[in-house]
């Protein structure tokens, strides 16, 4: 007889839920808990001691683990193929516009930036063996970007490993599903929320889509701001400039085979507004992404990617 | 509001103009605990030359005094006060009985004028102040230096910007866990130095505390009360007092908008908070910070078996998100000198405050309305003749 089984939590700094369809419960939330801590001693910069801070706390290098090694990887190539957009030593940028573990009160004037973004560039980083090495000490990395997709992989990969064949994965919005709901043999439905006006607002859902084996990843500025003379400044910083992204896109979804690569795109995309965005999707037919954004007379419109359409569920069948 | 009504219809009877460089010449009756809480803060502000200071205890005088310019006059008679014709403006902080009679003196010398909240001892005080403010063409505020702090302001907008939906109450409370007494030496001076235990001389804790929480909920709402019903007793502090030492009323605003106002002095958890209920979330204003509670609604579960979604902050859920006010890196200050610096613009350029004799009348007549309601027991009506 197939169950349905369900785990909910707090992690990374937001909630996390795990359904699947089993004859058995197979996984329990202290295995899921213990998965969280050992992602957070590698990768949280919010978490004193951990593998991140301690390279960034270092002069030259440090020995990585598993994780941050896989995490490093994938960055390394989505920098490359967003053209720098996608830079995880953003983080001295990051920490000077107030978003980092500690938040702050003041902004960073254009001289500051500039003195910043010589720290910043992944070509300052190298990879020898298991060794993560800085060409410069100030060299800082963030993986904040991509470490909650990275987190729902290794979820849905220790969930493989115990047999388990139809689930769901999602932390803090990041979702990765496979096969179906049991017993009805049903497609599982991921909503696509619309942005909200304030930074709690309950999810509203937009769009329906149902992904098959896959991931799908959003990211917005919407919940994550800070306000400057009734401007609203994303927590996206453009590695290039050194300042907050300003761009007509409100959120980019993205589907792609893993979660690990749809959130590792999905603020480069945001960041590449919608020409730019569409330009890398052309030479990534793996993945699709859908965009909800500002027109210029200030109403809010959607577009998608060509092969995006085949996910949305029909009105008539949500 | 009356706003364009100084600068045009009234020409000052007294006063003289006093430049945009020029500080100005204060006089301070009353200079008690309060009185002297704001001359420590005028000490620091350029605007002001603290030059004269009146109190019938000699204590307080004096500390008014050591507070004061060098030279200052130190009075016990407040017309003596008023009668130095170089004073510009005059803050008034005694008992609330003494308000109407000092404030009118002081409108008659043509002094500008500062009266700490609440403004009237009674109904008929608060009508007659209003005209006669109005003729003056005098400046006149009154102490409700919420009006003047951002982190209000800031929850005003966000009120505004829809950020708590449809909002039906308000929950205000000023308590604290005290007899609320000053220290007596001489047995004489146990109604000058504890006034607020008698009735004579201000309305209790209404008057004295929720004042500022029956001012923010008109400030927030841009409205009054419209009737008010309550309860009120000494129950726990049976020591001679005829003020209240618990009162609870309930004020109702137009549109079923409803605000409870309390005081307890037997508790201090979270003395003093405004909570404001909306059918989207609740703010929670605390001294100097607001907190946001958003409602859970689920509205996604059911259809979909996920949502994705920018990451929501886990501790938006359930646990309260702090309101930000201010400008990056602005210092914070006492909110009262804000208060006291938009007095001094006003003084030189002839504004009508935010926080003014309507607005001062508006939260004196709710307070009336709330004792009377407590000690009748009987519903109490906004009368039309109250704002006529």
């Amino acid at each position: 007889m197939q169950e349905t089984y369900r785990i909910a939590g707090q992690a990374q700094g937001t909630t996390y839920a795990i359904t699947w369809y089993a004859d058995r419960e197979l996984v329990n939330k202290t295995q899921i808990d213990s998965i969280f801590k050992s992602l957070d001693a590698s990768l949280s910069i919010y978490q004193s001691g951990s593998l991140i801070n301690r390279f960034n706390a270092s002069q030259k290098s440090i020995e990585m683990d598993g994780h941050l090694a896989r995490v490093v990887e994938k960055s390394m190539e989505i920098f490359c193929q967003t053209g720098g957009l996608s830079d995880i030593t953003v983080y001295p940028l990051v920490r000077a516009w107030g978003f980092g573990a500690k938040p702050t009160d003041t902004m960073p004037d254009s001289a500051t930036v500039r003195e910043i973004l010589a720290c910043v560039g992944s070509d300052k980083l190298q990879v020898r063996d298991r060794r993560l090495l800085k060409t410069i000490p100030c060299v800082q990395i963030d993986v904040n970007g991509i470490a909650q997709g990275y987190s729902v992989d290794v979820v849905a990969g220790f969930l493989e490993a115990r047999g388990i064949s139809n689930y769901m994965v999602e932390v803090g919005g990041e979702i990765r599903t496979k096969g179906l709901k049991l017993p009805d043999n049903e497609p599982m439905k991921i909503g696509i929320e619309t942005p909200s006006v304030t930074g709690f607002d309950a999810p509203v859902i937009r769009e329906v889509i149902s992904i098959g084996d896959g991931a799908v990843t959003t990211s917005g500025s919407y919940r994550k701001f800070r306000e400057s003379g009734g401007i609203r400044l994303s927590h996206i910083i453009d590695p290039k400039t050194g300042f907050p992204v300003q761009r007509e896109i409100i959120s980019a979804t993205v589907v792609a085979p893993d979660a690990i690569t749809a959130d590792g795109f999905d603020n480069a995309l945001l960041a590449a507004g919608i020409n730019g965005a569409f330009e890398i999707l052309n030479r990534r037919p793996d993945m699709q992404a859908y965009f909800i954004y500002r027109q210029p007379d200030g109403t809010v419109a959607d577009t998608a990617s060509a092969g995006f359409g085949r996910y949305v569920v029909a009105k008539a069948d949500r | 509001m009356a706003g364009a009504g100084l600068t045009s219809a009234f020409t000052p009877a007294f006063a003289k103009a006093i430049g945009s460089a020029d500080k100005i010449r204060l006089g301070i009756i009353g200079t008690g605990s309060r009185g002297a809480g704001l001359a420590t803060l005028i000490r620091e502000m350029p605007d002001y030359d603290l030059v004269a200071c009146c109190d019938i205890i000699p204590e307080n005088l004096q500390k008014g005094l050591s507070l004061a310019a060098k030279n200052a006059k130190g009075y016990t008679d407040y017309r003596k006060l008023l009668d130095d014709k170089s004073i510009d403006a005059v803050v008034i902080a005694t008992p609330l009985y003494l308000h109407y009679p000092m404030a009118v003196a002081a409108l008659q010398a043509g002094k500008h004028i500062y009266l700490e909240k609440s403004m009237t001892y009674d109904i008929p005080q608060a009508i007659d102040l209003v005209k006669k403010v109005k003729v003056s063409g005098l400046v006149f505020q009154i102490g409700y230096q919420y009006r003047y702090y951002g982190l209000y302001h800031r929850v005003k907008e966000i009120m505004k910007e829809n950020w708590l939906g449809k909002i039906t109450h308000f929950e205000c409370q000023y308590n604290r866990n005290s007899n609320w007494r000053f220290p007596v030496k001489d047995p004489k001076m146990e109604r000058a130095i504890n006034w607020r235990m008698y009735r004579e001389y201000c309305g209790g804790p209404l008057s004295e505390l929720c004042a500022h929480e029956i001012d923010v909920v008109n400030y927030l709402t841009d409205s009054r009360p419209v009737k008010v019903v309550g309860l009120g007793g000494i129950n726990y502090w049976k020591d001679g007092r005829d003020t209240y030492d618990n009162i609870r009323t309930v004020y109702d605003y137009p549109n079923g908008v409803k605000a409870s106002v309390t005081s307890v002095l037997s508790n201090a958890y979270n003395g003093y908070s405004i909570r404001i209920l909306g059918d989207k979330a609740t703010v929670e204003i605390l001294r100097d910070k607001a907190l946001i509670y958003p409602e859970t609604t689920n509205n996604a579960k059911g259809v979909v078996d996920g949502v994705t979604g920018a990451t929501i902050a886990v501790t938006t859920q359930g646990t309260g998100v702090e309101v930000k006010f201010g400008k990056p890196g602005e210092a914070q200050l006492e909110p009262t000198v804000f208060a006291l610096k938009d007095f001094a613009e006003c003084v030189r350029n002839k504004k009508e405050p935010v926080s003014n004799v309507e607005t001062g009348r508006d939260g004196s007549i709710a307070i009336h309305m709330g004792n009377a309601a407590a000690d009748t027991e009987k519903v109490q009506y906004w009368k039309p003749e109250y704002s006529a």
